[in-house]
């Protein structure tokens, strides 16, 4: 008896031993495996459409690629392109970048030609495209614009694609009323009317809203377009799902840390959620004109 | 005047042109070895400079480059960069090291150390290297290459050249120092001859006056002050042989009066002897007479003889000592010693208290009536002045007799005389000219204190011996 009880016993302080080294080992495990997963493919690519300056676009975003690099223990390098056609092309033609920050309408186009996947977006309200001429300009309303300069980013931009679209809602036709001139990010847009280059400017808001204040406040915004949802952040068809999933947990878990919090500061987001890629199907019609 | 000859080394053209050469070497040596350095750290200061902005410049503008991947377009802008002539490569790596764009003769890896500065080199390209940033971000490296053929060539250049411009320097200091020193020194040799031509007498010699520099006015200062001294020359000659002149004519003035002086007083010694010793002998005799006879007789008459006697006799004595000192009939007589022994005692009669010895060597014998009196007077002169300022106790007179001429020394122990002080008696201006008139010398030495000695030689010749 005595025997069968402690062969019972002991029995219950081995499994009692087990799982409490399980417990404790499993998330080394875990994290060994998550991290391995990433490191097949390091250093991992962060790539961001080049919608503002290159010396703007690594200081804003080299936090964040220094955030992910830290917590993954993956390098992760920051790379834009020269301009939207080749960072739609490198996108489209060869996956080139294994996390893309880019436009919603780029996302939505990556998606469907190179198999990129959604795994979060910026925890923000929607956003939309301003029309902003100097605080003394005589143009007040979007009739004014006939026969003006307005400066955008390249046809290929959201703000661009909003922006038409809403002035031929307005009865405007953006190739025959005025002269667009294409600028090759959004600060140079906005640059180009406050300093008298052009008449207006035509941007997107997040943009406008980091602009210098001295800048923002000598302009006046005119004219907004309809809303978009906010930037998406998608990674490569060939990453791991595990990969994918340690990327969007810790996007999305980045305001719980203080670390995540300063980096969300700097960049002048609120937040990421988990990404739902049925919001960014309104955007077929923006690329569908 | 003797010349001794010099060396080559000692000559004034040799040492001239040697300093003056020496001088430019060492001078243009500093500057050129100056020069040299000032060059190379110019030049690599200019190379440092020129890579570190260019390199500064790319890594600063290739971020953008960098970040976008857009390397096409970043080698198209470096392209232009690599035309740059001392450019020998350029290599951009990015984030892994891997080279993205290399232009030139890029170097195989591992890829060059960095070096600061180009003299530090020592493969001929000066390698440096910047890391391309972005908002402060590392986005890769630049790595440059400077080849140095260039700088060196140009280093080479210059150093040719300054060492070109000093060595033509050297050359034309050497040539135009020659030349100078040659006309210089010539003119100076000149200069010296023409003094050496003067010293030995020849005043006609002139200088040709060249040019109007410092040796020319030299040349004609020599040829004014050789006139002058010819000039000078001549006058004080025709002053010495007035002067001599004159001096013999008083000579031959002196030595007649002496004889004239002499020939007197032997004529009146002659004279009081012939004459005024008669009268005096006839008187004694009339009076010795006179007194004999009036032996018995009156004896005033007898008294009055005696007295005509006694001042006979003394009048004789008086004549007697005359005639002596007008003239010695001893010398006459007996010769020189025996009038000199004679006046020599008597001197000592006179003066006891001072010892006078007297010496004589040789044949004294036929020397002449010249010699003879002048001896006798000098040394007659010479106890007159001992008895009356010397305040001697000893006296030594030597004559002597040598093979060529009569040597009379005189000397006492007595107070001596100061000779710097000038004296205003005859007695010893006599002395000399009497030896003098003889073609003797005459010397006088003494000190306060210490005596006084006096030395005459005398030629004899055959002309002076008379018997």
């Amino acid at each position: 008896m005595s025997v069968w009880r402690w062969c019972v016993d002991g029995v219950r302080s081995a499994c009692i031993v087990l799982c409490c080294s399980l417990i404790l080992v499993f998330p080394v495990l875990a994290a060994t495996e998550k991290n391995e997963s990433c490191q097949k493919n390091s250093p991992l690519v962060f790539g961001v459409l080049p919608f503002i300056s290159a010396e703007q676009l690594v200081f804003r975003f080299t936090p964040l690629v220094n955030y992910l690099s830290e917590n993954l223990q993956v390098p992760v390098r920051l790379e834009t392109a020269p301009d939207f056609v080749e960072f739609a092309r490198r996108t489209h033609e060869e996956s080139h970048y294994d996390i893309l920050f880019t436009a919603p309408h780029f996302f939505t186009r990556a998606k469907q030609k190179a198999g990129y996947r959604l795994i979060a977006s910026v925890d923000s309200p929607e956003m939309w495209a301003v029309i902003v001429v100097p605080k003394q300009s005589e143009i007040h309303v979007l009739q004014d614009l006939e026969g003006k300069r307005l400066a955008t980013v390249p046809p290929l931009g959201l703000a661009t694609l909003l922006v038409r679209k809403t002035l031929f809602e307005a009865g405007i036709d953006p190739d025959v009323d005025l002269d667009m001139v294409i600028t090759p990010t959004h600060d140079a847009s906005l640059l180009s009317s406050y300093h008298g280059v052009t008449d207006a400017s035509a941007l997107m808001q997040p943009p406008f809203e980091a602009a210098s204040e001295k800048v923002r406040d000598s302009m006046r915004i005119i004219a907004r377009t309809e809303s978009t949802p906010h930037i998406p952040i998608s990674v490569a068809p060939w990453l791991g799902e595990d990969c994918a999933a340690e990327i969007a947990e810790l996007l999305v878990n980045m305001g719980s840390t203080p670390e995540g919090k300063a980096v969300l500061q700097h960049n002048r987001f609120t937040g990421y959620r988990q990404g739902e890629p049925s919001i960014y199907e309104s955007l077929n019609d923006l690329l569908s004109r | 005047m003797h010349r001794k000859p010099i060396t080559l080394f000692q000559t004034l053209r040799f040492r001239l042109i040697a300093s003056v050469v020496s001088i430019e070497i060492i001078m243009l040596s500093l500057l050129v070895w100056n020069n040299i350095s000032i060059i190379q750290a110019t030049h690599t200061d200019r190379l440092r400079d020129t890579a570190t902005s260019m390199i500064q410049q790319i890594a600063r503008t290739s971020g953008n480059y960098m970040v976008a991947v857009d390397y096409a377009t970043l080698e198209d802008y470096l392209s232009n960069i690599i035309d740059y002539q001392e450019l020998s490569y350029l290599v951009i790596l990015d984030r892994d090291e891997h080279a993205v764009i290399a232009l030139g003769e890029f170097p195989v890896q591992p890829w060059p150390v960095q070096e600061t500065h180009p003299a530090q080199v020592t493969d001929g390209v000066f390698d440096i290297s910047d890391v391309i940033t972005v908002a402060g971000q590392p986005m890769g490296r630049v790595l440059m290459g400077f080849s140095l053929s260039l700088m060196d060539e140009a280093i080479r250049k210059s150093r040719t050249r300054g060492i070109s411009i000093a060595a033509a320097e050297i050359v034309l200091t050497v040539i135009v120092t020659v030349l100078i020193g040659l006309g210089l020194t010539r003119r100076l040799g000149i200069l010296a001859v023409a003094a050496q031509e003067v010293g030995k007498g020849d005043y006609s010699i002139k200088i040709p006056v060249e040019a109007a520099d410092e040796v020319g006015r030299t040349a004609s200062a020599f040829n004014y002050m050789v006139t002058e001294v010819s000039n000078r020359t001549q006058q004080l000659e025709a002053a010495e042989s007035k002067s001599r002149s004159l001096l013999a004519e008083n000579r031959n003035l002196v030595h007649t009066s002496l004889n004239v002086q002499e020939e007197e007083r032997k004529h009146l010694a002659r004279e009081l002897h012939d004459e005024l010793g008669q009268c005096i002998t006839a008187i004694q005799a009339d009076a010795e007479s006179i007194r004999d006879l009036s032996r018995d007789g009156d004896s005033r008459i007898k008294t009055s003889a005696s007295a005509i006697l006694d001042v006979s006799s003394r009048i004789y004595e008086v004549v007697h000592s005359m005639m002596q000192r007008l003239r010695p009939g001893v010398l006459d007589d007996l010769g020189l010693v025996e009038a000199l022994k004679d006046a020599i005692a008597a001197w000592q009669e006179r003066n006891p208290g001072t010892q006078c010895l007297f010496n004589v060597s040789g044949d004294l014998e036929n020397l002449g009536e010249r010699i003879n009196i002048t001896v006798y007077r000098i040394v007659q002169e010479c106890l007159t002045n001992i008895s009356k300022h010397a305040q001697a106790d000893n006296i030594t007179i030597a004559l002597t007799k040598a093979a060529d001429g009569l040597l009379l020394a005189i000397q006492d122990d007595g107070k001596g005389v100061d000779l710097s002080i000038p004296r205003s008696g005859l007695g010893l201006v006599g002395m000399r000219e009497r030896v003098e008139s003889l073609g003797g010398e005459f010397s006088l030495d003494s000190r306060e204190g210490d005596g006084l000695s006096i030395m005459i030689s005398v030629p004899l010749s055959g002309d002076e011996v008379q018997v």
